[in-house]
């Protein structure tokens, strides 16, 4: 337990004086404050370029529409984001060699996967709060939250997925040293994913559910059951990843 | 006692086979010097001593308990130094080291004095700057405070001198020579002076098998042919001298240098009395004559040639 | 007009946080000599390019100290 938190503290150093955890942050409140703006202020900017004389009848923007960004954001250079920052967080350790003298101090090798994954889950889980605190605050302001359903596990379901890749990017760093593997190895998989999301009955134990349905989620056009076993697919999905992650780095040689 | 046992391990990298059942020990509280040159296979027996290569054949003890790769339970015995040591660039030393002794579980209480005891003895306790900005030298000082820290049995220096200006060998030299009280030191090298310097004991590598090994002192009187090393003002005067000394029956060996010339005997006292003999008689003026000791230097090129 | 000081309070912190990220990057440039890849030049601009620049520069252009 000492050399968890004694590791888990080092990634948070690591993180702060790389910078990787304020852009991370700056990233997503950034989005918090897009989100609303940007569906607030969507139907004038589309009104104003239009030609003279020409109209076009946009209904008034809602909440759903905030939230509407706050999934496209989210999902799409939101997860990109996170994916990049901690592409290196195996491989650089693997390319500059600085585990050899913390595994000689007799540190278990599991210890230094759960303490790693810890560290990038509070990140990740951080960020994404302050844009949802921001994002939920400013709509609640410009509209009003009815109509909006399963809000809740909506959200969670993203969260997840950002689990998920985090799992994936460390796999990913341990199964090729390097960063551009890891990158790589998580992006394939995610493609993957994504082909298969072709076939509408994939959808319910498909782990891309938990960031493309989310607002269909929202207007009840998606049953809350598949998302729900969508994310008990992703979840063992991860439970997995870190399971191969553990066996293939016992077996590493350093 | 022996607190390393080495038993005819083996290692393979694809065909090519680098330790070819190598067998050593290593005393309690002495100096061990690991000498080979370049690829012999120094770094690699060491990793496997740390658990950090697999043992494809034979088995290795740290203080009688067995290696087993992948596990670090007896990496808690053991202090290593890589040959390049590599910390978080962005740490200050003392955070690095805080970070070490936590992971090994040297409590909270000791852990702070235990840091400034090592950084003073490794000349760091000034240096409050990142480790990034650190030159080799400093970090292989770090090193060595980071291999020290869990106060180990065994302190393991993959070539700690190598890449180092002379000023920052000695003071890894002298680092080495005051823990040596405290803990038993194997270090790999392949400068041989500074393994004159220190070491009680050496093992040279060679072909993935031990060629030589024993203390200083041993190896020495075993291979007693000594040298006696002339040099001559002309070209000349080694011509003369050469023709009276020939006639010296108990001679091994001349070898001609550029403006002399290295004789060997296994009786150097007879030998130097009729080197002395023939300066008198020819009438030559040398400008050097030296006793060569049997060195590690010429120990080290017969068994590797 | 009005509509742009009605979405002030909310339009402020946006540009805050991109011109205080995009300062943070260069100023990290400009103070630093070795990149992991690319120079100088190509770095300051890459910083103008929305946020991404410079979050790429910190992921991808930022050297070792």
């Amino acid at each position: 337990m000492n050399a968890f938190i004694a590791f888990f503290k080092k990634e948070m150093m690591e993180s702060i004086r790389t910078y990787k955890f304020y852009i991370l942050a700056v990233v997503f409140v950034l989005f918090g404050f897009m989100n609303p703006i940007i569906a607030k202020v969507m139907p004038d900017l589309l009104g104003s370029l239009l030609p003279d004389g020409m109209t076009i009848t946009l209904s008034e923007p809602t909440a759903l529409d905030a939230w509407g960004q706050f999934y496209k954001n989210g999902s799409q250079m939101g997860i990109v984001i996170l994916v990049v920052m901690f592409s290196g967080i195996m491989a650089n350790e693997f390319a500059k060699g600085t585990l050899v003298n913390i595994l000689t101090k007799g540190m278990a090798r599991p210890t230094v996967i759960f303490s790693k994954l810890a560290a990038a889950s509070i990140q990740w889980t951080i960020s994404y709060l302050l844009c949802i605190v921001i994002t939920y605050g400013y709509t609640a302001y410009f509209w009003t939250m009815a109509g909006v359903e399963n809000l809740f596990i909506s959200l969670l379901g993203l969260w997840i997925f950002g689990e998920l890749m985090i799992s994936f990017v460390i796999l990913g760093g341990i199964l090729f040293r390097s960063l551009y593997g890891s990158l790589l190895f998580t992006g394939g998989l995610v493609v993957a994913m994504t082909i298969l999301s072709i076939f509408p009955q994939t959808s319910s134990f498909n782990p891309v559910t938990l960031s493309t349905m989310n607002l269909a989620l929202l207007t009840s056009g998606y049953e809350v059951s598949k998302f729900l076993s969508a994310s008990l697919v992703t979840i063992v999905g991860m439970i997995i990843s870190i399971f191969a992650s553990v066996v293939v780095f016992n077996k590493k040689q350093i | 006692m022996d607190i390393l046992q080495i038993d005819g391990i083996s290692k393979q990298f694809g065909t090519n086979k680098v330790i070819d059942r190598l067998s050593f020990s290593v005393k309690e509280g002495s100096i061990f010097g690991f000498i080979g040159q370049n690829g012999a296979g120094k770094t690699t027996t060491m990793k496997m001593i740390l658990g950090l290569l697999k043992i494809d054949q034979g088995e290795i003890k740290v203080c009688g308990e067995k290696v087993t790769y992948g596990q670090n339970k007896t990496n808690q015995m053991i202090g290593y130094l890589p040959d390049v040591p590599e910390f978080y660039n962005y740490m200050k030393p003392k955070e690095y080291l805080k970070l070490c002794g936590e992971i090994t579980g040297i409590p909270r209480t000791e852990l702070d004095n235990k840091i400034s005891e090592l950084l003073n003895l490794v000349g760091l306790i000034g240096a409050n700057k990142k480790i990034g900005g650190f030159s080799r030298g400093m970090k292989q000082r770090l090193g060595i405070a980071q291999a020290l820290l869990n106060e180990p049995k065994l302190l393991i220096c993959d070539e700690p001198t190598s890449a180092l200006d002379p000023i920052g060998r000695k003071e890894i030299l002298d680092i080495l020579e005051r823990v040596k009280g405290k803990t038993t030191v194997i270090f790999s090298t392949h400068i041989l002076s500074d393994v004159e310097r220190i070491c009680d004991e050496i093992a040279v590598l060679h072909d993935g098998k031990v060629a030589l090994t024993g203390t200083i002192a041993q190896l020495k009187a075993r291979h007693s042919q000594e040298g006696l090393q002339i040099e001559f003002l002309t070209l000349n005067d080694r011509e003369h001298f050469l023709n009276c000394i020939s006639t010296f029956e108990k001679i091994n060996q001349i070898k001609e240098t550029k403006m002399g010339l290295t004789l060997f005997s296994e009786e150097i006292h007879l030998l130097q009395a009729k080197v002395f003999e023939c300066i008198m008689a020819e009438h030559i003026l040398p400008t050097k004559i030296e006793v060569l000791e049997p060195s590690i230097e010429h120990l080290f090129m017969e068994v590797v040639k | 007009m009005d509509k742009l000081i009605e979405y002030l309070p909310i339009l402020i912190p946006i540009i805050v946080l991109e011109l205080g990220l995009m300062i943070a990057a260069i100023v990290h440039i400009l103070r630093h000599k070795t990149y992991r890849i690319g120079n100088r030049t190509i770095w300051i601009l890459v910083c103008f390019i929305q946020i991404i620049g410079p979050i790429a520069y910190f992921v991808f252009g930022r050297g070792d100290e």
